[in-house]
């Protein structure tokens, strides 16, 4: 609502919208706040965005454009409140406002101001992603899918095109959290092998191939193992020509979430 | 004490018509007196062990919960209850405190403060404890602030700034009284302070003395820090020490140097970070000092409890302190001298070769923190970090919870801002080989690992040993566990649902045990089933003289 609020009257009040939509950054431009707002993303960001913010398990920041909106306040708030459906937390309640400022300095200090080569077709990607990639067995893109590894419907603004490409050809250089494979041998001898949905000091949960659930006490079955490497099979580089690696990872970067139906 | 003393010392306490003071002979003998929990480490040698053994390894699969008491205070949860006059005393996040019934967990007053703007804090707005004194309990307050408060109403007696929070300091400590004195430590070193350690008049809140655990220059040890790094050195001192009552000594770990990750611009061994202190408790001056990590870069504070043991070490009987540390090695001292005897790694070390015969580790080179990141074990959590530790005089084991694994550090120059923070850079995990944990048993006189239950996340809660044979811990997963203290065998669990991040306690009601842990944002006590002394035989089991803490 407030968008619209702010595109109807535009033309004559912009600078009414810019303080709706939130606060001016007070330390914008600042470059020892940038410098500041470094060492506190490398304490509470680096994890996921990676050292220099390129990304990782998290979006790259230093591509100058931000899925959650362009302007300070946008990041200011994502940073303050987490982001919803995607692995971002809150820091508000961690960090004062001036130190979510500092990050804000800082990440604009970093930005590149150049988008990301997309040479992928789009179409072709997501043909290869249900047909012959086969990675909706395991993934799901909103409502269509599989459930074994992780849901894909956000992987366009949750992971960098860096990261994306190397999940596909190499599945174990990182584990998504929650992803580790499970084995467990029971009692009878029967082995049951599938990601973890549940794993402590006398429990294992786990999802399987055919999707089904499956709880065990450790003291009821003859061994559980848990190994940090990924289900996914690491055929991909040779599955894939460059060309259509790239489509697929035109067609995952452009997944920004749940795509309501038009009335 | 058996069953019939411990249900006369009840009804003497009520026929008396109000319950007795917590006098300082009364701490001194907190060990004897099973019934209560009356301070953090339950005596003042930090053993967390308690001679009650109607709940036993032949029985402990029995223990349901009694009440569960929910704060509704966001946070992490990791404060050790008191026990006194049929009351549990505890201390929750963001400055709540209460007063609950022991007999059904209702709260009986609550205390708050709201956390004025400001306050800097790297690790969680927790508190970890009560001390008692007389009628007055009395807890720190994030705004680094140290209160007295009424224990029968949690009204205010008084209230004391100690130190200023513009400073970048904070508190959560968990204070201890050593005769009419209540001392406390301080937190901030993340936030470049230079810490001390203070004790405050118990009645009147006035500071009588403070020892920094940085010292200037021209003080001794002031020529360890190049240029005016000492004014940003911190040295935190956030768990609470233990005293020596022959000896009048308080014994203190103290923390990371600031700025953490990068000693670069703190040249110099960076006295007395990462170390133990012993200070004289009518003065606070210092009486000799043991520096674990000189010049550390890896954030291994040595605040682990120092724990008070008369044991056998090489033949010898010393009087000892001990700590398995967060850099990886436990160490005992004699704790009269602080000399040296036996420095060993407990878990996986990548950063010294061992400990030499001068006290100084041998460092292995290429271990430090540099931009790009660099591996070295432990990692930044140690090994063993505050959660609280056990000695148990029945095995003569000391128990405490790990983390195993490694980390990748990094570094990074950082200009210095007063209440800003202030670590030279971070620590990040290593990909595809996460952190895990354990609880150990090691034998107190050589180091020697006696048994160790290994857990698949580092251990989050501390540990309580009792007379039953039995060691209780608990998980980042939530589950309450208790072990065979002998063995490390699991007996028995129970899933809290809540993380535990506090050490557990145990206490005697109308004569029955009970034992209580905070997990997620509740108290929650067990017992046996059954009324008191059925289900269980409660046996007198006093303790040789020479293992008792306190005065002989």
């Amino acid at each position: 609502m407030r968008r619209f609020r702010c595109l109807w009257v535009m033309g004559l009040m912009t600078a009414v919208c810019a303080a709706q939509t939130g606060k001016k950054n007070p330390l914008a431009g600042d470059p020892r706040a940038a410098d500041e707002g470094r060492m506190m993303f490398r304490g509470s960001c680096s994890l996921c965005h990676g050292i220099k913010a390129e990304g990782g398990r998290g979006p790259d920041l230093t591509l100058g454009t931000f899925s959650v909106g362009e302007a300070d306040a946008d990041l200011y708030n994502v940073i303050a409140n987490g982001s919803a459906g995607t692995e971002m937390p809150e820091f508000g309640s961690r960090l004062e406002e001036e130190n979510i400022w500092r990050l804000v300095t800082f990440l604009r200090s970093v930005a590149r101001r150049e988008g990301v080569a997309i040479t992928g077709n789009r179409a072709s990607g997501e043909k290869l992603f249900w047909g012959k990639g086969q990675c909706g067995q395991c993934h799901r893109v909103q409502a269509q899918g599989g459930r074994m590894g992780p849901d894909l419907t956000l992987a366009g603004r949750q992971r960098s095109l860096a990261y994306l490409k190397e999940s596909i050809l190499d599945p174990n250089a990182d584990l998504t959290p929650g992803y580790p494979t499970i084995t467990v041998v029971t009692r009878d001898a029967k082995t049951i092998v599938g990601t973890q949905r549940g794993f402590d000091n006398f429990s294992a949960q786990l999802m399987d191939a055919g999707e089904n659930f499956h709880s065990f006490l450790k003291s009821d079955v003859r061994s559980v193992k848990r190994e940090f490497r990924s289900l996914m099979p690491d055929n991909y580089r040779r599955l894939f020509p460059e060309l259509e690696l790239n489509d697929l990872l035109a067609y995952l970067h452009s997944l920004r979430g749940l795509v309501e139906e038009k009335k | 004490m058996n069953r019939w003393t411990a249900i006369l010392a009840v009804a003497l306490a009520v026929s008396s018509g109000r319950a007795a003071d917590v006098t300082w002979d009364k701490l001194l003998r907190a060990q004897s007196d099973p019934a209560s929990w009356l301070t953090y480490g339950r005596n003042h040698a930090g053993w967390r062990y308690s001679e009650l053994d109607q709940i036993n390894a032949g029985n402990v699969a029995q223990l349901v919960p009694q009440w569960m008491f929910q704060t509704g205070v966001q946070g992490k949860f990791e404060t050790t209850p008191l026990v006194h006059d049929r009351m549990m005393f505890v201390t929750a996040p963001i400055n709540h405190a209460y007063a609950l019934d022991l007999l059904t967990g209702r709260q009986i007053w609550h205390y708050y403060k709201a956390l004025p703007p400001g306050v800097s804090i790297c690790c969680g707005q927790v508190n970890r404890g009560f001390a008692i004194l007389g009628q007055k309990l009395f807890k720190v307050n994030l705004e680094s602030r140290l209160l007295a408060l009424d224990a029968k109403t949690g009204s205010v007696l008084w209230e004391t700034e100690i130190d200023s929070i513009k400073k970048g300091f904070s508190a959560t400590v968990a204070p201890l009284v050593v005769k009419n004195m209540v001392l406390v430590g301080i937190a901030g070193a993340e936030y470049g302070v230079r810490a001390f350690i203070d004790a405050f008049d118990a009645d009147t809140g006035k500071r009588v003395w403070r020892f920094w655990t940085v010292p200037s220059p021209g003080e001794p040890g002031g020529d360890t820090w190049g240029g005016d790094s000492w004014q940003r050195g911190g040295g935190s001192t956030w768990v609470t020490g233990t005293y020596d009552p022959e000896l009048n000594l308080v014994y203190w770990g103290t923390g990371n140097p600031g700025p953490d990750w990068n000693g670069d611009v703190r040249p110099g061994d960076n006295l007395y970070t990462d170390s133990l202190v012993a200070l004289d408790a009518d003065t606070g001056k210092l009486k000799w000092y043991y520096q674990f990590t000189p010049h550390d870069v890896h954030d291994w504070d040595a605040i682990s409890d120092p724990v008070l043991v008369d044991i056998l070490v090489k033949g010898q009987k010393v009087k000892a302190v001990i700590q398995a540390n967060r850099n990886g090695f436990y160490y005992v001292m004699d704790r009269a001298t602080g000399k040296l005897l036996l420095a060993t790694p407990y878990t996986k070390v990548s950063w010294a070769d061992s400990i030499g015969p001068d006290g100084r580790p041998v460092l292995i080179s290429g271990q430090d923190p540099t931009p790009e990141g660099n591996q070295s074990c432990p990692s930044i959590g140690g090994g063993h970090n505050w959660q609280a530790s056990a000695y148990s005089p029945q095995t003569g084991l000391y128990y405490f919870p790990t983390a195993e694994g490694c980390q990748i550090y990094y570094k990074t120059d950082q200009e210095f801002r007063e209440g800003q923070l202030y670590t030279g850079s971070t620590g990040g995990p290593i990909p595809l080989e996460p952190t895990t944990g354990a609880v150990m048993a090691v034998e107190p006189g050589t180091g020697v690992t006696r048994w160790k239950y290994e857990m698949v996340t580092p251990a989050t809660g501390g540990v309580l040993a009792t007379a039953g044979g039995l060691v209780f811990a608990g998980d980042r997963e939530g589950y309450f566990i208790a072990l065979d203290a002998r063995t490390g065998k699991p007996l028995w669990k129970f899933p809290t649902g809540g993380v535990v991040i506090a050490p557990p306690i145990t206490y005697l009601l109308d004569g029955k045990q009970y034992l209580a842990i905070a997990a997620g944002q509740s108290m929650i006590t067990f017992a046996l089933p059954g009324p008191a002394g059925r289900s269980a035989s409660f046996s007198a089991r006093r303790l040789p003289p020479q293992t008792r803490p306190g005065p002989q």
